[in-house]
């Protein structure tokens, strides 16, 4: 059955946790006493004068066993003994100690780019394609397509760790050199993405990528030549 | 099956069509074939608020079997995806809807192929509100700050609690529960729900569990609308607590909608309000209040800590 007022615990009619620290339950007395006080807006109606008085007697009990702690502890014992309360809540509320600022654990979110790098210069050097393809003298971005896919990420995996604009990276890919951003930029992209995927030397890497770009008739005829 | 929405809110005034018809559009807004129904019998007018001052077509053309479905009734209002059944120039005996009347539109209204259905419900706390309220598990509750509105609105919420009761049993057996709680518990124990309920868990358990069941599964919302500058802003959360903690009924509280004139001058220049005015404040809460209600998706529900 449905506990009514009068069954409930002092923390449920204060509406806090068996945890809350004195300065909440201060605050919550003084909510109850908002809400329940004869003339207050929100119980308007609601119960009539005797009840009222019932009720502000009991929070005022209430309140005043848990600020105490004294007789806060021996209500959580009575409780416990009740069954209606966990040792482990009733050790009450632990100190709370300031945060240090600089106490910001970012070591989380690069754990797994870490192994990731590791993972993925192995497999650099393994993978002969790639071996191939960074060889040549020419780099275009058909082949930085062919050497992330034969590493197996994706492009919204390197959008997402280099900030870099999904539609700009298959752009690249795709050599759509009318939609390709500025120069400086795209230099800076590929480094980036060169970076990402662990491919070294990355300065000479992108300097030939912007090579091939700038004169794409020059080292297509290098390859026939070949 | 479509969502039923009724909107009740007991005292007279308070905004409830005003809001059912913000909700309305909102809820289209968002794509959904919406349909609101003026079920204020003897009293609509949630058509002029949706745009249509004249409705060719109502409700009691359904009543008076002027045509077989309800289906028929519906108009199409200005704006995308919203529809209305308009309650506008009914019959004058329609406010005294009879119980079998009332059961076929009830029927009727399940029946409807809508992604969301609104039900603009009348003042006060006559059966026919309340079984148009509890057609669906999700009521809203309109109120104001005034201790007036939030009177009738207490009046409203014990008013359902009881006609849910009263579903499961006779009319003898619910005498005879009448009588014993008033003797357990005291003269006002005939206004007091929670007291009943004791009484049934005692002499019915197997109907107090299903009852306690359906409880749970209600999901209320209370709006407080019409909130002045100096209404205390906590009004509402104070409200669903005290229906919580004494009624053991669990009301959300969805937002405050705040004052403002200009929601009469639209009402009396016909237009939308959410239209004319879309970067006031309290276009913004009503649109604030319109995405709890209609994207629950995401929403954790409240840990009980004991």
């Amino acid at each position: 059955m449905r506990k009514s007022f009068t069954e409930l615990n002092y923390y449920e009619m204060l509406d806090i946790r068996p945890t809350a620290a004195a300065f909440e339950i201060r605050q919550a007395y003084g909510t109850a006493l908002q809400i329940y006080q004869p003339g207050s807006a929100a119980s308007h109606s609601f119960f009539t004068e005797t009840e009222r008085r019932e009720i502000l007697a009991l929070l005022e009990k209430a309140y005043r066993t848990l600020v105490d702690e004294r007789t806060r502890r021996a209500y959580d014992d009575e409780l416990v003994s009740r069954g209606e309360l966990d040792r482990a809540v009733e050790a009450g509320p632990v100190d709370r100690k300031p945060v240090g600022i600089f106490n910001i654990s970012r070591t989380r979110d690069r754990q797994p780019s870490l192994d990731n790098q590791e993972t993925l210069k192995s497999k650099v050097r393994e993978s002969k394609r790639i071996a191939e393809l960074t060889a040549g003298d020419s780099l275009s971005g058909a082949g930085l397509k062919q050497i992330r896919e034969e590493l197996g990420v994706t492009v919204e995996q390197i959008a997402q760790a280099t900030k870099i604009r999904q539609d700009h990276l298959t752009h690249i890919e795709e050599d759509r050199v009318d939609r390709l951003p500025a120069a400086i930029f795209l230099k800076g992209f590929v480094k980036s993405y060169l970076k990402y995927l662990c491919l070294e030397p990355v300065e000479a890497l992108s300097a030939r990528y912007m090579e091939t770009v700038a004169h794409p008739v020059r080292s297509e005829r290098a390859q026939e030549q070949k | 099956m479509a969502h039923i929405w009724p909107i009740g809110g007991g005292k007279g005034g308070s905004g409830k069509s005003f809001i059912t018809s913000s909700l309305g559009r909102l809820s289209a807004g968002l794509g959904r074939k919406t349909l609101v129904i003026d079920l204020d019998l003897g009293a609509a007018n949630l058509h002029t608020l949706v745009g249509i001052p004249n409705p060719s077509k109502s409700l009691s053309d359904f009543l008076q079997k002027k045509t077989e479905r309800l289906d028929d009734t519906v108009v199409e209002t200005p704006f995308e995806n919203l529809f209305l059944i308009s309650g506008a120039q009914d019959h004058f005996a329609i406010a005294n809807l009879p119980h079998e009347q009332k059961v076929k539109t009830m029927r009727a209204i399940m029946r409807l192929d809508y992604d969301c259905i609104l039900l603009d419900l009348g003042a006060g706390t006559s059966f026919n509100t309340l079984d148009f309220f509890l057609i669906s598990q999700n009521g809203i509750f309109i109120t104001t700050p005034e201790p007036t509105s939030i009177e009738n609105v207490y009046r409203l919420i014990r008013s359902v609690y009881f006609r849910r009761i009263r579903y499961g049993f006779s009319v003898s057996q619910f005498k005879a529960l009448e009588e014993e709680a008033i003797e357990r518990f005291g003269e006002s124990a005939f206004s007091r729900p929670e007291c009943m309920m004791n009484v049934i868990a005692r002499d019915y358990p197997e109907q107090y569990r299903d009852l306690q069941k359906d409880f749970d599964a209600f999901r209320f919302r209370l709006i407080i609308n019409q909130l002045h500058k100096r209404d205390n802003p906590a009004l509402g959360a104070h409200v669903c607590r005290i229906v919580e903690k004494h009624m053991s009924l669990r009301v959300e509280f969805t937002g405050n909608v705040s004052y403002d004139e200009h929601v009469h001058d639209a009402i009396c220049q016909q237009v939308s309000y959410l239209d004319r005015y879309p970067y006031t404040k309290t276009a913004g809460e009503l649109r604030n209040a319109g995405r709890q209600i209609f994207q629950p998706a995401g929403r954790q529900l409240m840990l009980q800590y004991v």
